[in-house]
């Protein structure tokens, strides 16, 4: 028996980013569930709100009438980080930073979202950037200083065909690209809504195909489920909520975000066999 | 001196590619080369042009020209070269470039406002910017042997790799809406979705190899065809595209 080893906080923090290029997919319901998720399991995180006039992220988390001061006002210096923070009240370890409802992507700039960053990782272990949907400005910049990213992918050919032109941005247009001799953006996949039925009727790409497009490593398959969208609108990440399969796929996810050997839940799946292959390609 | 052939006149297809913070796409523009021989051109020169030109009234006009001074020693003259450029111009031919010219001639033109176009390459660019002749200067005196790239990553959707000088070869897939251009062989060691042109700069010896064929779109030297008329025998399967008596065929592998 090997005995389990757990480091207790990652030497240094890390940026996630959570994006997918295309809307809708569940970017920002992961970003919390994720966000909530290690939080949960000791860490301290913040997760910030990069979708600048459309923000969601405070409504997902519950906290959308603490909002006083936003990103965009600690980025144009009106008001201090430690003001705009909301810390969470279910969760000690875990922070929003919320956006700004009223303005647009042209209010972030790369230096300003740096200064907020680097400001935060003397705080937290795991900062969450929420990306926009699409691959302008916004989401270029949630993505800029990324060690890590979460791609959010729905198995549909849009949904994976836009994941895979956001895996060649972060290939190329993030800060750990431009730096020679940096490790690249390490990108996993996360795929959500998954619907066995509807794979099995052929109205939806398997696990197999998308994984085989992206070639890059599976983080979780959260199932399609009405827990997800209760959760959403009662403004609780789906990972705090009571227990259903998309909690328990998402706190897989984030054992595994975290460096742990989970194997891939599939359940919803009627196939045999397909653990071994998963698990061979994820490991 | 001497007058265009056929086979010089048959531009040929030159995709445009430069690493910017926009978005470039592979531009196909036909040019014409005009073989000059000995010194600065005289009247009868002009007088068989002119000949050509009543021929093939269409043909020409507004056509972007390079000049081959590979036999036109004698020519190394800054102002005869634009002298030679604005009569051409009087005839709506749009010089812009050289190629085959020595190093003198290579000064000479870039004083005229023409542009250096590495020989073989009838590369046509309608602009003038200093940093495109330098590139092009650069690679004329270079003489670079064909230099093959390697990928060995997956070509993502919207990514366009270019081979300039040679051959392309990838080891991992080409996802739909990605592209791969080569001036030589392109080869795909995995499943290619995207887009794929080889021979790029004209050469129609050369060859497009993949493991599993489900391109959007297949070229050779220009020549094209989209996946809609792609059979279905060949789909999924490991195939090479070629030229072959001006029809592009695919055929499977082993």
């Amino acid at each position: 028996m090997t005995p389990k080893l757990k480091q207790e906080h990652p030497e240094t923090s890390k940026i996630i980013v959570v994006t997918s290029g295309k809307g809708g997919v569940g970017k920002t319901t992961s970003a919390a569930a994720i966000s909530a998720g290690l939080a949960q399991r000791g860490h301290k995180t913040v997760v910030i709100d990069f979708d600048v006039g459309l923000r969601n992220l405070d409504m997902i988390m519950g906290c959308e009438r603490r909002v006083v001061f936003d990103f965009i006002n600690v980025i144009q210096g009106d008001a201090r980080l430690k003001q705009a923070l909301i810390k969470d009240k279910r969760l000690e370890n875990l922070s929003i930073l919320p956006t700004s409802q009223t303005r647009d992507k042209d209010a972030l700039t790369k230096d300003g979202v740096e200064k907020v960053l680097n400001e935060l990782r003397e705080e937290f272990d795991y900062i969450i950037c929420d990306s926009p949907a699409g691959i302008e400005r916004g989401a270029q910049l949630a993505m800029h200083f990324a060690d890590e990213a979460v791609v959010v992918t729905n198995p549909e050919v849009s949904s994976v065909r836009d994941s895979d032109r956001v895996l060649g941005l972060l290939n190329s247009r993030t800060a750990r690209a431009e730096r020679d001799g940096a490790e690249p953006v390490k990108a996993q996949v996360l795929l959500t809504r998954y619907d066995a039925q509807r794979i099995a009727k052929g109205e939806m790409m398997t696990v197999e195909d998308v994984l085989e497009i992206l070639a890059v490593p599976l983080l979780g398959i959260v199932p399609e489920s009405t827990a997800v969208l209760r959760a959403s609108n009662e403004g609780i990440p789906v990972t705090m909520d009571e227990p259903s399969a998309a909690s328990a796929a998402y706190m897989d996810a984030v054992g595994r975000l975290i460096g742990e050997q989970i194997e891939m839940r599939m359940d919803f799946d009627r196939r045999q066999g397909l653990f071994g292959r998963l698990f061979g390609r994820t490991a | 001196m001497n007058v265009p052939q056929d086979d010089t006149l048959k531009g040929r297809a030159e995709p445009r590619t430069e690493v910017r913070p926009i978005q470039i796409r592979g531009r196909f523009l036909t040019a014409v080369a005009l073989k000059i021989e000995g010194g600065m051109p005289d009247e009868t020169f002009y007088a068989a042009l002119d000949d050509l030109l009543r021929q093939r009234p269409h043909f020409l006009i507004d056509a972007p020209l390079i000049l081959d001074l590979e036999l036109a020693e004698g020519l190394t003259d800054a102002a005869d070269m634009k002298r030679l450029a604005d009569t051409l111009k009087d005839r709506k031919f749009l010089a812009f470039g050289v190629q085959n010219a020595n190093p003198e001639q290579l000064a000479a033109a870039a004083g005229a406002g023409l542009i250096a176009v590495p020989p073989g390459r009838d590369a046509p660019m309608r602009d003038e910017r200093p940093e495109r002749r330098r590139a092009a200067g650069r690679a004329v005196s270079a003489a670079t042997p064909a230099a093959t790239r390697l990928i060995t990553t997956p070509v993502r959707s919207g990514q366009t790799v270019v081979a300039d000088d040679g051959d392309l070869v990838v080891i991992g897939s080409v996802a739909s809406g990605a592209e791969l251009i080569a001036r030589g062989n392109v080869h795909v060691y995995g499943a290619l979705r995207g887009r794929a042109m080889a021979g790029a700069h004209g050469d129609q010896t050369a060859r497009i190899f993949c493991q599993s064929l489900d391109a959007e779109l297949l070229a050779v030297a220009g020549l094209y065809r989209t996946s809609e008329n792609l059979e279905h025998e060949v789909r999924k399967r490991s195939v090479q595209v070629f030229l072959q008596d001006d029809r592009l065929c695919v055929e499977t592998l082993g």
